[in-house]
């Protein structure tokens, strides 16, 4: 029994060196250099993490605006979904290429003049158009902090990035009612505990007639296509710049998304 | 007469009781009750049997039979009113609670009492936010705020009666030179406090005290203020800190005497003094 509550305690990462005055104290090492699996890794206790799980999880529904605490659920839940996508990505071509240069989107790696000059209706074209409508950058994705594992934290940020990329595919915009629905579309795609969360209570602070319009309509047709389309972590975005939005969609098997206005918060 | 003054003292059964008081008393109270006017023996007597007429239950005709007015039963009723609320009052007194005391003290014009305080910190924005929070509180004047580093005060020597410091000194790189300085700008009789997090001396709650420090910290942290690493350097900055002993040997060694510390909860943190002399 000590010793299972000693294993809760301790953080997941074993390290070599020095014992501190308790088992449960971290040690000073860690925090400097020894057992850091990347930069701003965080290691954290079973328990560290069971408590910050549930601290985000109800800080996000008190505050849907603290993006870093549903950025912090995400990671402390999605161990197991986050195992399934790296296998999922490992056996398809285009994913496992992923895997292996590990391409980050942001706005030191873009060329936005390129974007811009692309033709119209391609998904570069469309990407930019998304970010300039909504007013958002790729660069406000903080970063991976509480997974203990490397190439894991890699899935999760990619993940994150790709966030972007699906409101443009589904042509979702970045209010509430948006977001619920690209959720959906991820939890069925991913699995990740924290978009299956998302979806079920984000529609907690929808009004009756959106509430409607989401089940009616906008739940069912991104459960099909997110049944429908293969994993969409395993595309090379950053290759596929000058494809025609349309033509990922067909390739994707995503069908014509419902409207939704950008009328606000719903 | 002394066994009837003891049947009274002695028999306590409901209505035997005020039978036995009301039959024992009367004579007793002749012989045993100073002899005041006639008048107010005669009101005490009938307070005792009203009383225990009003307290317990009625007795019978017999014995109640024609014992004073509807006057003076109003009127005893009334007193016995009048000296409960005086008890109320004497109980309340007694146990003051610590905001009555405070009050007590508390000077509208002048809160400080006629001292003066000079508040010193190294950060320019503490100083901004304790300004407001004094102001806030009603402190109009007698404060001064000063910006300087604990460990080179712009002070003069023997200035000051009392250098108290409240959770500052850990963050203090070199608390030697802290101590010093505080031994220099104080006069000779002044007296040092310090309230700061220490070790704890009990092996049960440092168990638990350590838990809750470096697992639940860090995260609440992390919830409340998306800050995991500052509060993770707080639990950490707190174990490094000496232990009461050696802290009262620091202080010691600046020149302090008569040192003394007290623990709170288990030592969680310490409260030390010591005097210039």
């Amino acid at each position: 029994m000590a010793t299972l509550l000693r294993s809760a305690l301790r953080p997941l990462r074993p390290l070599g060196g020095r014992r501190g005055p308790a088992a449960d104290v971290p040690l000073r090492g860690v925090r400097h250099g020894a057992g850091l699996l990347y930069p701003g890794h965080i290691p954290t206790s079973p328990l560290q993490k069971a408590l910050l799980a549930a601290g985000s999880a109800g800080m996000s529904l008190y505050n849907p605006y603290r993006h870093d605490m549903v950025a912090v659920l995400g990671e402390t839940t999605g161990h197991r979904a986050l195992k399934g996508l790296r296998d999922q990505m490992r056996k398809d071509p285009e994913g496992a290429e992923i895997l292996q240069e590990r391409p980050r989107i942001s706005l030191s790696t873009l060329d936005l003049d390129k974007l811009r000059s692309l033709p119209e209706g391609s998904l570069g074209q469309e990407y930019l158009r998304f970010l300039d409508v909504n007013r958002v950058s790729p660069d406000t994705r903080a970063p991976t902090r509480f997974v203990d594992d490397e190439e894991l934290a890699y899935v999760i940020q990619r993940y994150r990035e790709v966030h972007d990329m699906l409101h443009t595919l589904l042509g979702m915009p970045t209010n509430i009612l948006g977001e619920i629905v690209v959720k959906w579309f991820e939890a069925v795609q991913t699995g990740l505990p924290m978009c299956i969360l998302g979806a079920l209570f984000g529609p907690i602070r929808l009004s009756a007639q959106s509430l409607q319009v989401l089940v009616s309509e906008l739940i069912p047709w991104a459960v099909q296509n997110g049944r429908r389309a293969p994993c969409v972590l395993n595309l090379y975005y950053e290759r596929r710049w000058e494809q025609p939005l349309l033509a990922l969609r067909e390739e994707l098997g995503i069908t014509e998304p419902p409207t939704v206005h950008v009328r606000g918060p719903a | 007469m002394a066994t009837h003054r003891s049947c009274a003292l002695w028999s306590c059964c409901g209505r035997r009781w005020s039978r036995v008081m009301r039959c024992c008393r009367l004579p007793g109270f002749r012989s045993s009750w100073p002899r005041g006017p006639l008048g107010a023996r005669h009101l005490s007597q009938e307070k005792q049997a009203t009383e225990t007429h009003f307290g317990f239950e009625t007795v019978s005709d017999k014995e109640k039979g024609g014992k004073g007015d509807i006057a003076f039963r109003f009127l005893n009723y009334v007193r016995a009113q009048h000296k409960r609320k005086q008890k109320k009052q004497l109980r309340a007194q007694q146990n003051v609670s610590w905001e009555e005391i405070a009050k007590k003290y508390h000077n509208e014009e002048d809160p400080l009492g006629g001292s003066r305080v000079v508040v010193c910190d190294i950060n320019k924005e503490m100083l901004k936010i304790g300004k407001q929070k004094a102001r806030a509180q009603g402190h109009k004047a007698g404060l001064a705020w000063v910006l300087g580093d604990a460990e080179e005060l712009p002070f003069d020597d023997d200035k000051f009666d009392v250098y108290s410091i409240a959770f500052g000194i850990r963050n203090v790189t070199h608390i030697d030179q802290a101590l010093q300085e505080a031994h220099r700008v104080l006069k000779p009789g002044g007296r040092f406090l310090c309230l700061e997090f220490s070790q704890v001396n009990n092996p049960l709650i440092s168990r638990l005290y350590d838990l809750y420090s470096f697992q639940v910290i860090p995260v609440l942290g992390e919830v409340i203020a998306g800050d995991w690493k500052s509060y993770q350097y707080l639990v950490e900055s707190i174990r490094q800190f000496p232990s009461q002993e050696e802290f009262k040997e620091m202080i010691e060694d600046a020149g302090f005497e008569k040192v003394t510390y007290e623990s709170l909860t288990s030592g969680i943190v310490a409260i030390h003094s010591g005097f210039k002399l």
